[in-house]
C-alpha cells in the first residue's frame, strides 16, 4: 500500500514537474509565493510617520497649463468637461516631475540597502481637484511609472488639514495662497514655477539647493540689512558670529534630508552619497557666511557644499550646480534661477515678503495722477 | 402590530420615484430610557442635522425643478416596543422641530423589519448596531450612525463611499441595494453644478493604491455616480482624514459599522 502511495505520488510530481516549465515542484512553488519578493511586487508605501513625505499638486507634477488656461477663461464645467473627454491622454511632466524621480532613485537604493526600513521618501499627490479629473491623473502616474499611491482630492476645500494628517515634511504647490497657510500652519512650504528652458539634471543623485536666510534660518539678519543696509548687517553678523540664527521653514526638510545622507554614510557611501545639500547664499564667506555655518553646526546639521555670492546673482551658480530643486525667498533670486533653467521655488516667508508690498505700495502712490 | 400615520404637515413625495430613507426614533432624537417626561418635545439626537442636511438638498432640487420626484422621502420607524408606544410624543417633536419627515412607522422589535421591506426603505439609519445587522441581512442597506461620523456640522449632505468595500466581489444580499441606492445618489448629483452643490460624493480607498481607488472610481461611474473628492489612503490611518471630511454616513456593500 505505501508502495502504491509513494508510486503515486512521484507519478504525480513528475506530471507536474512535466506541465511547470520552470521545473519546480508544487510545494516549492508554495514556498515562492510565501517568501517576499524584492523584483517583481510593487513595495508598500511607508506608514506616514516613518516616511519623509513630500506632498505635490497636480499642476506642478504635470504640465497642465492648457487646462487651466481652459478653467480661467472658460470656467468650471467647461474645465472638467475637457479633462473627461482627454482622460486617457497623459499630461507632460511639470516642474517637480524631475524632483520626483530622484526622490524614487534615492527610495530605490535605500530599499536595496536597507530592505526593511521605512524611512524613505513618500510622494503624496495633493491637489484641489475634482475627482472628475481623478482618472486622467491616474492614467498619467502609470503612464510615467510614478510611485504615488497617496493622494487627496479634495474637490475645492483646503489641503491643509490633510497635509497635517500625513505628516507632510515639504509641500509644494503652484498657488501661492495656499503654500503661504501651510507655512502659517508650520509645514515647510514653498511655490514652484515653471523654469524658461529645461536643464538637464542627474538621474542618480538627488541635489537640493537651499538660501540661507529666510529659508534655512529666520529672517532675522534679513530685517537688520533692510532697515539698516549692508555695513550695519556685515557688522551686526560678525558681532553676533557665535550665536546661532533662529530656524526657518525649511530646516526641518534639510534636517530630514541628513538623516537620509547618514543612512548611505553607513554602508561606506560618503563620496558618491545619492543625495547632496547645497547652500546657496548672498552673504559672502569674508564676513557674514562664518554666522550661517556655524548656525548648522549647532544644529548638527552638514550640508555639502556652501556657496557665498557676497551678493552675485545666484542663476550662473544653480547653472553649475543642477539641482533638481531651489528655494529662495525672494521672488528676484526665483526668476533669476527660472531663467536659467533651475526648478526655482518661493518660500513666502519673512520680512522680504512685506517689503515687497510696501514697495508695490509706493509705486501705485507715485503713479497717481497728481 | 405596525401602525403607519401620514405626516400632514409635508407634502407626501411620489413613492415610485423618490429615495426612502428611514431613520429610528433613537437616531433622531435624545429619548431617555425612563420615559415619562409627558408630553415634552425630544432633544435632538445624532441624525438630526443629517435630516438637515437631506431636507436641504429636497428644497434645492425642487427649487430647479418644482416638480422634481427624485426627493428624499423620509420616515421615522421605532424599533422597540417601548418608542412604539411614545408616538404621540415622537409625532409631536418631529412637527416642533419642523422636520421633513414624510409618514411614521410605530414598530417594534419583533416587526420592524417587515416595515422596512413593506415600505421599500432604501437607506435604513440606525445608532443600533444590531438593527443595521439584522436589516443588512435582510437586504436592506443599513448604516449605523456614530458619533464621530454623524455628528457633522455641514450643511452639505456628504456621503463617503468606502473603496476598498465597493470593488470586494462578495456579492450580499445588500449589495444591490447598495448599487440601487448609489444610482439614485448619483442622479440626484447630476442636477447639480460643480460648485454650490447641496450633496458631496466622496471615495476613499483605505488599503490599495491608485489603482484600487482607480477602480472604485470606474464602478461608481458605471453605477451612474460621478465623485467629487477622492482619497487614496493607501495603508495610512484613516481616523485623522476621516475627521476632516466628517461625512454624514459611510457607504459600501455590506452593512458598515465603526472603524472596519
Amino acid at each position: 500500500m505505501s508502495l502504491n502511495n509513494g508510486q503515486t505520488l512521484t507519478a504525480s510530481k513528475q506530471d507536474l514537474t512535466k506541465n511547470d516549465s520552470s521545473n519546480r515542484a508544487p510545494w516549492e512553488d508554495a514556498k515562492m509565493v510565501l517568501k517576499p519578493s524584492t523584483s517583481t511586487r510593487k513595495p508598500k508605501p511607508p506608514k506616514p510617520e516613518n516616511a519623509i513625505t513630500i506632498a505635490v499638486s497636480s499642476r506642478v507634477l504635470f504640465n497642465m497649463e492648457k487646462e487651466q488656461q481652459i478653467y480661467e477663461q472658460q470656467g468650471m464645467e467647461e474645465y472638467i468637461k475637457y479633462q473627461v473627454e482627454h482622460e486617457t491622454q497623459p499630461f507632460s511632466p511639470g516642474p517637480a516631475f524631475s524632483f520626483v524621480k530622484a526622490l524614487e532613485a534615492v527610495n530605490t537604493q535605500l530599499r536595496e540597502l536597507y530592505p526593511e526600513s521605512e524611512e524613505l521618501f513618500d510622494v503624496v499627490l495633493m491637489t484641489n481637484n475634482h475627482a472628475h479629473v481623478g482618472l486622467r491623473l491616474i492614467n498619467t502616474i502609470n503612464h510615467h511609472q510614478l510611485f504615488i499611491e497617496r493622494f487627496c482630492m479634495t474637490g475645492g476645500n483646503s489641503p491643509i488639514g490633510y497635509l497635517k494628517a500625513y505628516h507632510t515634511n515639504l509641500y509644494l504647490s503652484a498657488d501661492p495662497v495656499k503654500v503661504r497657510e501651510a507655512l502659517e500652519e508650520g509645514i515647510a512650504a514653498a511655490t514652484m514655477f515653471t523654469q524658461e528652458k529645461i536643464m538637464e539634471v542627474s538621474q542618480t543623485q538627488l541635489r537640493v539647493a537651499f538660501d540661507g536666510d529666510a529659508v534655512l534660518f529666520s529672517d532675522e539678519s534679513e530685517r537688520i540689512y533692510k532697515a539698516h543696509g549692508l555695513d550695519k548687517f556685515f557688522e551686526h553678523e560678525k558681532a553676533h558670529e557665535n550665536k546661532p540664527l533662529d530656524h526657518g521653514p525649511l530646516k526641518g526638510f534639510l534636517e530630514a534630508l541628513g538623516k537620509l545622507q547618514k543612512k548611505f554614510y553607513g554602508k561606506g557611501q560618503r563620496m558618491d552619497c545619492p543625495i547632496r545639500t547645497y547652500l546657496v547664499t548672498a552673504r559672502s564667506a569674508a564676513s557674514s557666511g562664518t554666522r550661517a555655518l556655524k548656525t548648522l553646526r549647532s544644529w548638527g546639521l552638514e550640508i555639502d557644499e556652501a556657496l557665498f555670492l557676497a551678493g552675485a546673482p545666484k542663476g550662473p551658480m544653480l547653472e553649475k550646480i543642477r539641482p533638481h530643486i531651489f528655494f529662495d525667498d525672494q521672488m528676484f533670486h526665483v526668476e533669476g534661477a527660472a531663467e536659467m533653467g533651475t526648478v526655482a521655488c518661493h518660500v513666502p516667508y519673512g520680512i522680504a515678503q512685506r517689503v515687497i508690498k510696501r514697495e508695490i505700495k509706493d509705486k501705485e502712490i507715485s503713479s497717481a495722477p497728481k | 402590530m405596525v401602525s403607519t400615520i401620514l405626516n400632514t404637515d409635508v407634502k407626501q413625495k411620489d413613492a415610485d420615484i423618490a429615495v426612502v430613507v428611514a431613520v429610528t426614533s433613537r437616531a433622531l432624537f435624545e429619548c431617555e430610557a425612563d420615559d415619562d417626561g409627558g408630553d415634552d418635545v425630544y432633544g435632538v439626537g445624532l441624525a438630526f442635522p443629517l435630516l438637515k442636511a437631506l431636507h436641504r438638498v429636497n428644497e434645492r432640487l425642487l427649487e430647479q425643478n418644482p416638480a422634481e420626484s427624485l426627493l428624499f422621502d423620509v420616515i421615522l420607524i421605532t424599533t422597540d416596543s417601548q418608542q412604539q408606544q411614545q408616538s404621540s410624543r415622537i409625532i409631536s417633536s418631529t412637527r416642533h422641530y419642523g422636520l421633513d419627515v414624510g409618514r411614521f412607522c410605530f414598530a417594534s422589535e419583533d416587526d420592524f423589519i417587515e416595515s422596512l421591506l413593506k415600505n421599500n426603505v432604501q437607506l435604513f439609519l440606525t445608532t443600533d448596531r444590531n438593527e443595521a445587522l439584522q436589516a443588512s441581512q435582510n437586504g436592506v442597506l443599513s448604516v449605523m450612525l456614530d458619533q464621530q461620523i454623524a455628528s457633522c456640522p455641514s450643511e452639505q449632505l456628504r456621503v463617503m463611499f468606502c473603496g476598498d468595500a465597493i470593488i470586494r466581489p462578495d456579492a450580499g444580499p445588500s449589495q444591490q441595494a447598495s448599487q440601487s441606492f448609489s444610482s439614485q445618489l448619483g442622479e440626484m448629483r447630476r442636477r447639480f453644478g460643480m460648485l454650490d452643490t447641496p450633496l458631496s460624493i466622496i471615495l476613499v480607498t483605505s488599503c490599495g493604491g491608485r489603482e484600487s481607488c482607480g477602480s472604485a472610481l470606474r464602478t461608481l461611474r458605471s453605477h451612474g455616480v460621478s465623485v467629487d473628492e477622492a482619497y487614496s489612503l493607501a495603508g495610512s490611518p484613516r481616523g485623522p482624514i476621516l475627521s476632516l471630511l466628517r461625512p454624514h454616513f459611510l457607504l459600501s456593500d455590506r452593512f458598515i459599522g465603526l472603524d472596519e
